[in-house]
Formats: C-alpha cells, sequence, structure tokens
C-alpha cells in the first residue's frame, strides 16, 4: 500500500522529544507545542493574525431596519430568502466539526491553531443564520424550514458530495483523503455560497434588508480567508508529500471544482430563476468566473476560457464604511497623510 | 539608464509579475535588478532611474509590515525625479482591491515622479501580461520626457 493510502496516525497532545518547529503539515515530528516565533511556514503567523482582526458576532448587528422591511418583500422573496438562509446554515454546519476534526491529524501545531480559528468562525457564521431567522419568524417556520433544506432533492445532492468526501476521511484518515477534504472544502466555501451571497448582494443593491447583507458580508470576508488557507494548505501538502503530487491529483481537482460549478448552476437556476435584477446566464458566466479564481489559488491554470473579467462585481464584502467598522487596526499602521490620487493626476492606472 | 523592482509576496504572484516586468525591462534594454524586500538598502535607491514597488495586500487593504521600510525610504530620501510604477496582486472581492496599492501610490505621487499603476487580480492571465508590457513602456516613456 502506498504510502499515500496509510491511515494517519491521531497525534498525540505533546511528544516532548520533537522539535516545537513541526517537520511536516502531516506525519511530522512535532513536540505539539506552539512557539509562533519558531514556525515551518511563517507567513502563517501573519494569516493567524488576519483571521483574528476579522472577529464580530451576530448581536453586533441590529436587525430593526431588516425587521420592518421584512413584510415589504414580495413572497417569492421570502421564500428564497428563507431557503437560501437555511441552505447556507448546513453547509456551514459541516464546516465546524470538519475544521476541528482535521486538526487531530495535522502535526503542525500552527496549522493547527488556524483550523481551531475557522472552526470557531464557521460557528459564529451558524449561529448568525440562526439570529436572522429568529429575528424574523416564529420557530415553527424555522423548523419548517430547516426541513425543507434537508429534504431539497438539489440541496441533497450537492451536499452529499462533500459528506462523502468528509465521511471517507472520518472512516479512514489517509493524506489521499486529506487531500480530497481540502479540495471538497474549497468548493464548498469558494463556489457553494456564491448563489446565495449573489441573492442577498442584489437585495442590498435595492436598498433591501441591508443588515443580513452585512452579516453575509461579514462571512463572505472570513470564508474568502478559510479558501485562501485551504488553498495554500493543500499546495503544501503536495509540495511536501511528492507522491500526492500525481497528474491524477491535479486531474480530480479539476473535475471536482468543475463538478461543484455545474451544481452551482444547477441550484441557482432553482433559485434565482425568479429575481428581479439577476440574469441567469451571467451567473453562469460568474460562477466560472469563480472557479478560474480558485484554480489559480492552487497554482494552476483557468479551466474556463474566456471567463477573465467578472461579469457581475457587485458581488463583493462592503467597504468598512459601509459595514460602519470601528475595529482597531491590527498591524498598528502609522496614520497614513497623503491625499487620494487618480489617473486624472497625470500616471496611467493599468 | 538603471531600473530597480522592489516587490514583496506570500504565495507567489507578485513575485511572478515581478519577474515579468523585469523580462520586459530588460528586452527593453534597461538593465534591472529584482529585490525581494529582505534584500533592500534604502542608500541604494539614488542608484537608480527607475524603481517599480510591487505587493500583495492582506488585512484590510493595508501595506504588508514588511513594505515599512521601503516605504519610509520613499518619504525621507530625495527621490523627486525617480521615475516610480506601483503594481500588486490582489482579490477583487474584498472591499479594498489591492489596497496596498493605493496606499503606496498616494504616497510615491507626492515624493516621486509617479507614472503608473498596475493591479492584477491574483496569478496573472492572459490580458494582464499585455497590461505588464504596458507598465514597462510607461515607465520608460516617463524617463524619456524627463530627458
Ligand atoms: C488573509 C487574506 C486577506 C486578503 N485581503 C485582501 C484585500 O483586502 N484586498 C485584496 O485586494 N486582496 C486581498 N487578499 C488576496 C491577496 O492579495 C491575493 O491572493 C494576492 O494574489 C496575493 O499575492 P502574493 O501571491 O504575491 O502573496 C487577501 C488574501 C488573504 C490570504
Amino acid at each position: 500500500m502506498s504510502t499515500i493510502n496509510q491511515p494517519l496516525t491521531k497525534i498525540k497532545l505533546l511528544n516532548p522529544t520533537y522539535p516545537n518547529k513541526s517537520t511536516g503539515i502531516i506525519n511530522g515530528e512535532s513536540s505539539g507545542l506552539l512557539n509562533w516565533n519558531d514556525i515551518a511556514y511563517p507567513q502563517m503567523y501573519d494569516l493567524y493574525q488576519t483571521l483574528l482582526a476579522n472577529f464580530w458576532k451576530a448581536q453586533e448587528i441590529n436587525m430593526q431596519d431588516d425587521i420592518k422591511q421584512w413584510d415589504s418583500l414580495t413572497d417569492v422573496e421570502k421564500d428564497i430568502f428563507l431557503r437560501v438562509n437555511t441552505q447556507l446554515a448546513s453547509l456551514d454546519s459541516l464546516q465546524t466539526p470538519t475544521m476541528s476534526h482535521v486538526m487531530d491529524y495535522v502535526t503542525d501545531s500552527s496549522f493547527k491553531a488556524i483550523f481551531a480559528v475557522i472552526s470557531q468562525q464557521e460557528a459564529v457564521h451558524n449561529e448568525s443564520y440562526s439570529y436572522v431567522l429568529s429575528s424574523l419568524i416564529p420557530l415553527r417556520e424555522q423548523n419548517e424550514r430547516f426541513n425543507q433544506a434537508k429534504e431539497d432533492p438539489i440541496v441533497k445532492k450537492r451536499n452529499e458530495i462533500i459528506l462523502e468526501s468528509y465521511e471517507a476521511f472520518r472512516q479512514d484518515p489517509t493524506p489521499q483523503r486529506l487531500f480530497e477534504l481540502g479540495i471538497n472544502s474549497i468548493n464548498l466555501e469558494g463556489i457553494y455560497f456564491y448563489a446565495g451571497f449573489a441573492f442577498f448582494y442584489n437585495l442590498a443593491r435595492q436598498q433591501k434588508m441591508l443588515k443580513t447583507s452585512t452579516m453575509i458580508s461579514y462571512i463572505q470576508r472570513d470564508e474568502m480567508q478559510h479558501a485562501y488557507f485551504i488553498a495554500q494548505f493543500v499546495r503544501i501538502l503536495l509540495t511536501e508529500n511528492p507522491e500526492l503530487n500525481t497528474e491524477e491529483n491535479i486531474q480530480y481537482i479539476y473535475k471536482a471544482i468543475d463538478h461543484a460549478v455545474q451544481l452551482e448552476k444547477e441550484w441557482s437556476n432553482f433559485i434565482l430563476k425568479d429575481i428581479e435584477g439577476i440574469n441567469l446566464e451571467e451567473f453562469h458566466g460568474y460562477v466560472e468566473y469563480l472557479a478560474n479564481k480558485r484554480f489559480r489559488q492552487l497554482g494552476l491554470e483557468n479551466y474556463y476560457p474566456n471567463r477573465e473579467e467578472n461579469p457581475m462585481p457587485w458581488i463583493h464584502v462592503f467597504s468598512d464604511e459601509m459595514m460602519n467598522e470601528t475595529k482597531s487596526d491590527f498591524f498598528e499602521q502609522k496614520s497614513r497623510t497623503y491625499t487620494k490620487v487618480s489617473s486624472s493626476n497625470g500616471f496611467d492606472e493599468l | 539608464m538603471k531600473a530597480a523592482i522592489i516587490y514583496t509576496s506570500v504565495t507567489g504572484n507578485t513575485t511572478f509579475i515581478a519577474e515579468t516586468i523585469q523580462e520586459n525591462m530588460e528586452k527593453r534594454n534597461v538593465a534591472t535588478d529584482l529585490i525581494p524586500v529582505d534584500e533592500f538598502h534604502p542608500e541604494r535607491l539614488h542608484e537608480y532611474d527607475i524603481i517599480a514597488v510591487g505587493m500583495y495586500t492582506w488585512a484590510n487593504g493595508e501595506i504588508p509590515i514588511e513594505m515599512e521600510e521601503v516605504y519610509d525610504a520613499f518619504e525621507t530620501e530625495d527621490l523627486k525625479h525617480t521615475v516610480t510604477g506601483v503594481f500588486g496582486s490582489g482579490d477583487s472581492f474584498f472591499a479594498h482591491y489591492c489596497g496596498a496599492v493605493d496606499l503606496f501610490r498616494d504616497m510615491l505621487y507626492v515624493h516621486t515622479n509617479l507614472a503608473v499603476t498596475l493591479k492584477i487580480e491574483l496569478m496573472p492571465q492572459e490580458p494582464d501580461l499585455v497590461k505588464c508590457e504596458k507598465f514597462c513602456d510607461r515607465l520608460l516613456q516617463e524617463t524619456l520626457v524627463i530627458q
């Protein structure tokens, strides 16, 4: 049996004879002690700090405006709002335990710490969907909506692929399955969320339910950074374990992400078809553009031709001003005193 | 004529852009030093007619901490006549797309002869390579204007 199919052992908490700086992200020798000043990939400390600086919680967002606006939404908007909310909640419910499960097999303590932060953030996302629901509809209806999400055939089909991979790693935690889990996690966080994001940001474009979309914006920022981390994790995994870095596995990535793209299009056909302001054709192009970005994050080539441009640039994280952010800056930057300049000042912006 | 490219990169995208720009400059017969930020010496800035600065953006659109020394050097050394350009890689989904490039731009505009800025999403794609060529043309054009 090749090493990539050999189970990873659940690691001991402390291995005092091993160095603090791990010799590998999996199957490495590591004492289990974490000194952030002595880690194998120093950029992980910056990433950890960046993630922490995102800290937010649902209760910070006052839902009053959205509560008042809720009744002015059309029936279709209300229905899709609730479907999307519970569908996103069910995706995030998978991420919290999976990220903490992976921690048991990752030998580098700095990576473990980042998985812990990601798991915490997923828990906050999960709570925020509940918080939105509790502001808008009674418990009985919430439960109906969750059941609906559980039974929805399209949602089920999407989630099954992810679940299968997560479950496979649970049953038999091999390097190969950890790699596959990473790719599926990128699909979940980096593709499957976007029809839902499009729906909420589209409402926001019409000045509707802005508190909910503020929350979505926080979630998107976190998720984007998670997808970056997982992409880096996968790249390091393949680099440190050349036996995983095969043509077959590269093909696995192309196939798995392409499949997620098809499923996201299918979901969008259902969920966004009656939504004014969203052209389905355009959204399909958007999903391909999005997937091309995921490929590039993984160090691969674009897969979909002629998808370099973002056809829906309004699907993006709100600016701080819009989110009314008051948090202090983590990196202790000095205040910058220069006026904003642009190409009208005599230079070119490419 | 001599040029320098000072850059920082975590995942390699900005490195790729920096190398592409270097190749393009050399193609245009300009000797160009490629300087990762940890090999940067402020006093050497005066050796160059053209300086391009490149960086990624993380953390709410701020300038990466390791670029602070470069930033300070441009503020304190007298480089009024140096032709500069700033480039970077980012992700347009974030609120401040290539925010570090913008912050550096505003400072370079005041302290140097800023000719051009360039933002690229992640790893460059076909159309971005054309922009890298234009970036170099624009830098050279500006030095000719001065001469
Ligand atoms: C934690 C984190 C935060 C980021 N924040 C931003 C941002 O605010 N603005 C932006 O344009 N890009 C942001 N990005 C995207 C990076 O700038 C992008 O991946 C870039 O290509 C990295 O360049 P490099 O490969 O040279 O390190 C962020 C990436 C990460 C991992």
